[in-house]
């Protein structure tokens, strides 16, 4: 299925995805979703709110993302402060949150797997192995 | 000699960790790899992609790092490895 742009005509929020969400979740109205171009969704992410979204941002928002789940942020702070330089580095450099342990193929859907977080609980390294990771190790199974 | 490559990222912990055992490597063996860091240098992104068809079935399918190549025997390992599976590897023919 494939995944399109949707705004919200409320508040602007833009979705990305096969189908819109019923209600949407920063302004609450429901079926407020219309679809819009790629180039569309481009400029409203651009022209949105100047917020800096610093390493630190980025670290709670990783810490909340694993929060319930069967993984959790490496206790190894060293290598978390390693990775998420790169991450930051990728973004500035190459637009994305790229994975510091990665290299984009400038094949841009391909390239969207390596965004961080990535899907990283099909990877060999996390999939069925007791102690697992994803590749670059900032996520590790819970114990 | 075989013609051995090592791509790395320079905010990549398990290339840090690779650094240090290749070197000591090369000290003891005479194997030498070029060391190509991809994520601050264009060139050896275009370097590194220019080998995906043979880095990529080997490492799940993506140009993962650390990699270590055999330009010779068109034959790649990733990850973090021993030193005695790294030797091994690059001194298969």
């Amino acid at each position: 299925m494939k995944k399109r742009y949707w705004r919200c005509f409320v508040c602007n929020d833009v979705h990305y995805g096969v189908a819109p969400p019923e209600v949407c979740p920063t302004c609450q109205v429901v079926n407020a979703y219309i679809e819009i171009t790629a180039e569309e969704a481009r400029k409203f992410l651009g022209g949105g709110p100047d917020i800096t979204f610093t390493p630190v941002d980025f670290r709670q928002a990783v810490e909340r993302f694993t929060a319930g789940n069967e993984f959790v942020v490496n206790p190894d702070q060293e290598k978390v402060e390693t990775l998420l330089q790169g991450i930051f580095e990728n973004e500035k450099n190459h637009g994305f949150k790229y994975c510091p342990c990665r290299l984009f193929t400038k094949n841009w859907e391909e390239d969207l797997k390596l965004v961080c977080p990535c899907n990283f609980k099909i990877h060999e390294t996390y999939r069925g192995v007791e102690n697992g990771e994803c590749w670059c190790g900032l996520f590790v199974r819970r114990r | 000699m075989a013609r051995l490559l090592m791509f790395h990222g320079r905010e990549c912990p398990h290339c840090k960790k690779m650094m240090p055992i290749v070197e000591r490597l090369e000290q003891e063996t005479g194997l030498r790899f070029e060391k190509h860091e991809i994520w601050h240098d264009e060139k050896n992104q275009d370097l590194m992609r220019s080998f995906q068809p043979v880095i990529a079935p080997k490492c799940g399918g993506q140009l993962r790092v650390p990699t270590f190549l055999n330009v010779d025997t068109n034959d790649a390992i990733c990850g973090e490895v021993d030193s005695d599976k790294l030797k091994a590897w690059a001194e298969k023919k």
